[in-house]
């Protein structure tokens, strides 16, 4: 009997030392008053190992650091989107996470809404970054998949307007991730069957046709593109593969659309790959209308956190230009904060932002039916 | 007082009935398990069924237009009944059908290729069996994955697929595999057979190798032909571990996820794994529909293979007499059979293992030239001048990689120890009250993890654990690896347990040898080959196992197969190539030392 009264009372501490949904708001409101040195104090204060999971490779090296700086002991793990949002939904106490680094803003609009995570922007870049950037999630950096093909042969895919993709000669030549595996990659063809992009992709046709588009069956530009687009695609199994086998030299004529950070790879031949907006940019045009897309990588405290002043401490980090320093050494991650700039090399955030398809949440959202009809064609 | 008698000694008598019933171990043992795997399998199952009529919050319920909770036939609907867009054709129908051919084929294969071996090994003079006996559990130490980018890389080439670059069959031998050949159903199926066949390999060796030579002797003696002996009497014996293999090899196949993704994606072949997995992350009420339609499947072939298993028909194929096999005679077709059987196997078990060293020393992918390779992706110190960023020494030289070696191993040993003596002891259940209805019932319970597929299984797990606060980290992983590895130690548990006739343990009875006594000295010496191999099955799977644990793992570091995941993903082949290898040389190398300290291994099951 004791030992089971002995139990009982050591579930009952377990499970009260996890602290409130409640609890944790209350902290992060307390927290974005905070100045960094107060901040420092409340996080060191907090006992136990920092558990952080990261939908990118680099959050390694980022909470590392981190640890190497305030002496904090940290775990990073990097997971898929999905595992992250599973555990998110079902572990609790000290071996969960206390914060994360999560792509895919629809999925993270349920998770808001459901109260797995809550959103927490720093006194101290609050002013750096665009108000879009802070609500309702907190934006670390911005990732761009574009298209980029192999510069060999006399068959350079070199294209101008993405129409030219939908070409007979161009099927099998191009190659995607499907969007079936990753979430980020159907949320842009989501995004392609939305009015402001119909239109655009509308006017693109007719550029490149010299003739208004004539839609049959199909409910727009959109929804016409992303049909002939896929049904001309193999689908490739990640963007690393993707990188490394369209740079082959044996490659020549292919084009891919993946994850521009991707070219810093060592297992990929560089010289033999073209991003087609880089092109455009230095020879003064742009791929019609548009070059690729970009979605948001945001950080967000786990509302059953059991050390949310460090994770609020490390999201302040993530969006130092130090913090930053893992994704911004090369290519393909942008800060939005206006204090840290893009590489050498490359272009802006804001010329991106132009000629990109951006993810908005609200829309996707409401286009399950637009998912089924990306589904039949990932098929056919 | 006249009517409390009878009642007094009708209780007296109950109460005798229960003592005696109990003081019988196996029916303690079958009560035991019947209780135990009612909580750890049957739980489960319920808390998934009742998965497929919720609602789930987010993307189900807007689509549904139903809040989130509400109980709901939707997710059947929608999944079995949308002609819009052919959704339903799409998401289910079409790659059910897939699943089947895929899983069908594959046993097949499985079932033929060991089988044949297993036949070659242990009852003909073959040559050069002891290579043929200890290569051919390879294939199944390798994640089925790693064998399924073998063949790519091996056989892709610039007019399939991707079409962007020529393996090694194209480049160096300029042979040009069609399409067919390299991605869609045929790899799939014979990647999968490939990869199982050592099931088929260990379970019908094993009775081939134990079966009382009597029964064919006196068909010899009679007169009766090689041929007919085979058909009539060798088939038949082996029949029981034939559907064992189909069962396992099917149940396998059909829940296999890495596979189909790696060969069928280029041609946009898909099946109900992939399709569970891409719908577990926004409609998970038809993900779960899915895994029961699967679990479905599984159970038909566990109900035939009961039919057969608790027939009339007795197999009790090892008495307490001995007998000499003979073995047929190839004569001239031995050296050609043995030829053949070696270089298929090389291809298949040699050949993989030195392309993951290559791809492991290699710095540019594709570049098999001297200059392009380096052994830092081992034991190098400074590799942050050829990654930008992330380990910078070798994977021998990086704790990290020996910490999730020791857990890894700790893991494996526990499941095995746990998943075997359970199976052991299930077997002896079973076998000793064959008939009853609790046995029927123990013997099914214990197979059935072996039919919720492993990334289902795994995720059911974790939503259970986040319910009970100690059930985390090394206990929980363990907990669901010896669950979902019982099965491979309840197999060979029954299946000796079926071979052993009673009178060899009735002969211990008789002059009053306790049971532990007849267990450990009479019974598990005789089958000591099956045995073991019910304790290295759960073994070599835990090690190389990556969706049961994925969910699961307090990090991606703690253990092999998620770290290696990691480095495939991240881009750094060289790594994930070199880990592989690792898991690999490591299981081989348990083998060796599990047949030097006991006489007995994976393969010895069949023996050389």
């Amino acid at each position: 009997m004791r030992k089971l009264l002995s139990v009982v009372l050591a579930l009952m501490l377990v499970l009260g030392s996890v602290p409130a949904f409640a609890d944790i708001a209350a902290d992060i409101e307390a927290g974005q008053g905070l100045t960094h040195e107060e901040l420092v104090e409340k996080a060191l204060a907090e006992s136990g190992t920092f558990v952080v999971y990261g939908n990118t490779s680099r959050i390694a090296t980022a909470a590392e650091d981190f640890a190497a700086l305030y002496g904090i002991p940290t775990e990073s793990n990097n997971l898929k989107d999905q595992e992250i949002y599973t555990k998110l939904r079902s572990e609790t106490g000290s071996s969960a996470a206390d914060m994360v680094m999560i792509q895919d803003g629809a999925q993270l609009t349920d998770a808001i809404d459901e109260g797995l995570v809550l959103n927490f922007v720093p006194a101290s870049v609050k002013d750096l970054l665009d108000e879009a950037d802070q609500q309702p999630a907190l934006v670390h950096q911005y990732i761009n998949k574009l298209f980029i093909y192999n510069n060999l042969g006399d068959q350079v895919p070199a294209i101008r307007n993405v129409w030219e993709l939908t070409a007979p000669e161009m099927k099998g030549n191009v190659i995607f991730k499907n969007p079936e595996s990753e979430k980020v990659n159907m949320n842009f063809l989501v995004m392609c069957t939305k009015d402001e992009w119909a239109d655009k992709l509308a006017a693109a046709y007719e550029l490149w046709k010299g003739e208004p588009i004539s839609l049959g069956e199909y409910k727009n530009a959109g929804y016409k593109w992303v049909a002939e687009f896929l049904a001309n695609v193999t689908f490739g199994k990640s963007d690393t593969t993707i990188a490394e086998e369209v740079s082959q030299e044996t490659a020549a004529g292919k084009i891919g659309l993946f994850v521009l950070s991707k070219l810093r790879s060592s297992s990929v031949l560089t010289d033999n790959l073209t991003v087609a907006q880089y092109d455009g940019y230095q020879n003064s045009y742009s791929v019609e209308p548009f070059a690729g897309f970009m979605y948001p990588m945001y950080t967000m405290i786990n509302s059953k956190a059991t050390r949310p002043y460090t994770g609020m401490l490390f999201i302040e980090y993530l969006m130092t230009q130090e913090g930053f320093q893992p994704w911004g050494k090369s290519i393909g991650a942008y800060s939005p904060n206006a204090s840290i700039p893009v590489n050498e090399g490359d272009l802006s955030i804001d010329v991106w932002k132009a000629s990109l398809v951006m993810e908005d949440a609200a829309y996707i959202l409401e286009s399950f039916e637009v998912e089924d009809f990306i589904l039949q064609h990932c098929q056919k | 007082m006249d009517q409390a008698k009878p009642a007094k000694s009708r209780a007296l008598r109950v109460l005798g009935q229960i003592r005696s019933w109990l003081s019988q171990p196996s029916n303690i043992i079958l009560l035991f398990f019947l209780i135990a795997l009612t909580v750890l399998t049957l739980y489960p199952l319920l808390s998934m069924l009742t998965e497929t009529f919720t609602i789930h919050t987010g993307r189900e319920a807007r689509a549904a237009r139903l809040t989130a909770g509400t109980l709901s036939m939707y997710h059947f609907e929608r999944l079995f009944a949308t002609a819009e867009n052919d959704y339903s054709w799409i998401q289910f129908y079409q790659p059910l059908l897939n699943t089947l051919l895929v899983s069908i084929a594959a046993s097949l294969i499985a079932i033929f290729f060991g089988g044949t071996v297993a036949f070659l090994v242990t009852r003909t003079d073959l040559k050069y069996k002891k290579f043929v006996s200890g290569v051919f559990t390879f294939p199944y130490i390798m994640p089925a994955w790693t064998l399924a980018l073998f063949w790519e890389t091996f056989f892709k080439n610039v007019h399939i697929g991707l079409k962007t670059s020529n393996g090694i069959m194209a480049s160096v031998f300029g042979v040009y595999m069609p399409e067919w050949f390299v991605y869609g159903a045929f790899p799939i199926a014979l990647v999968l057979g490939l990869h199982y066949a050592p099931f088929a390999y260990i379970l019908i060796g094993g009775i081939l190798r134990n079966m009382d030579a009597n029964l064919e002797e006196a068909a010899t003696i009679l007169k009766t032909s090689r041929g007919r002996v085979i058909w009539k009497i060798t088939l038949p014996i082996v029949k029981p571990a034939m559907l064992s293999t189909l069962l396992l090899v099917f149940a396998s196949s059909m829940s296999a996820y890495s596979v189909p993704v790696f060969l069928g994606s280029p041609v946009r072949f898909y099946v109900l794994s992939t399709k569970m997995k891409s719908l577990m992350d926004s409609y998970p009420g038809q993900a779960y529909i899915i895994v029961g339609v699967m679990i479905l499947f599984g159970v038909s072939i566990l109900l035939l293979n009961q039919k057969v298993t608790n027939s009339r028909k007795q197999f009790t194929t090892v008495t307490g007499k001995s007998g000499q096999i003979s073995k047929i005679r190839l004569r001239k077709a031995n050296r050609p059979i043995a030829v053949l059987l070696v270089i298929l196997l090389l291809l298949f078990a040699v050949v993989p293992l030195i392309t993951f060293a290559m791809e492991s020393v290699i710095i540019k992918a594709g570049d098999y030239s001297l200059k392009n390779m380096t052994l830092d992706f081992w034991i190098g110190t400074h590799l942050e001048e050829r990654l930008d960023q992330g380990d910078s020494t070798g994977i021998l030289l990086n704790p990290k990689v020996w910490n999730a070696l020791g857990f890894s191993l700790a893991l494996a040993v526990t499941c095995a120890l746990v998943a075997g003596t359970c199976g052991i002891l299930v077997g002896y259940g079973v076998a000793r009250k064959r008939g009853t209805r609790l046995a029927g019932w123990v013997n099914s319970l214990s197979f059935f993890p072996y039919l919720m597929p492993s990334l289902a299984f795994g995720a059911i797990y974790l939503a259970m654990s986040s319910r009970i606060p100690w059930l985390r980290g090394f206990l929980l992983l363990s907990l669901v690896g010896s669950v979902k590895y019982l099965p491979f130690a309840s197999r060979s548990g029954v299946n000796a347990m079926l071979q052993l006739s009673g009178e060899i343990e009735e002969a211990a009875v008789i002059t009053g040898v306790p049971w532990w006594k007849r267990m450990l000295r009479v019974l598990f010496p005789i089958q000591k080959s099956s045995f073991l191999s019910g304790y290295l099955l759960p073994l070599v799977s835990c090690m190389r196992e990556l969706s049961l644990f994925v969910l699961l793992v307090p990090t991606s570091n703690t253990i092999l197969t998620t770290m290696l995941m990691q480095y495939s993903e991240k881009g750094w082949a060289q790594f994930g190539n070199a880990i592989n290898l690792l898991i690999i040389l490591v299981v081989l190398l348990i083998n060796y030392l599990v047949n030097k300290l006991t006489g007995a291994s994976i393969d010895k099951g069949v023996g050389g």
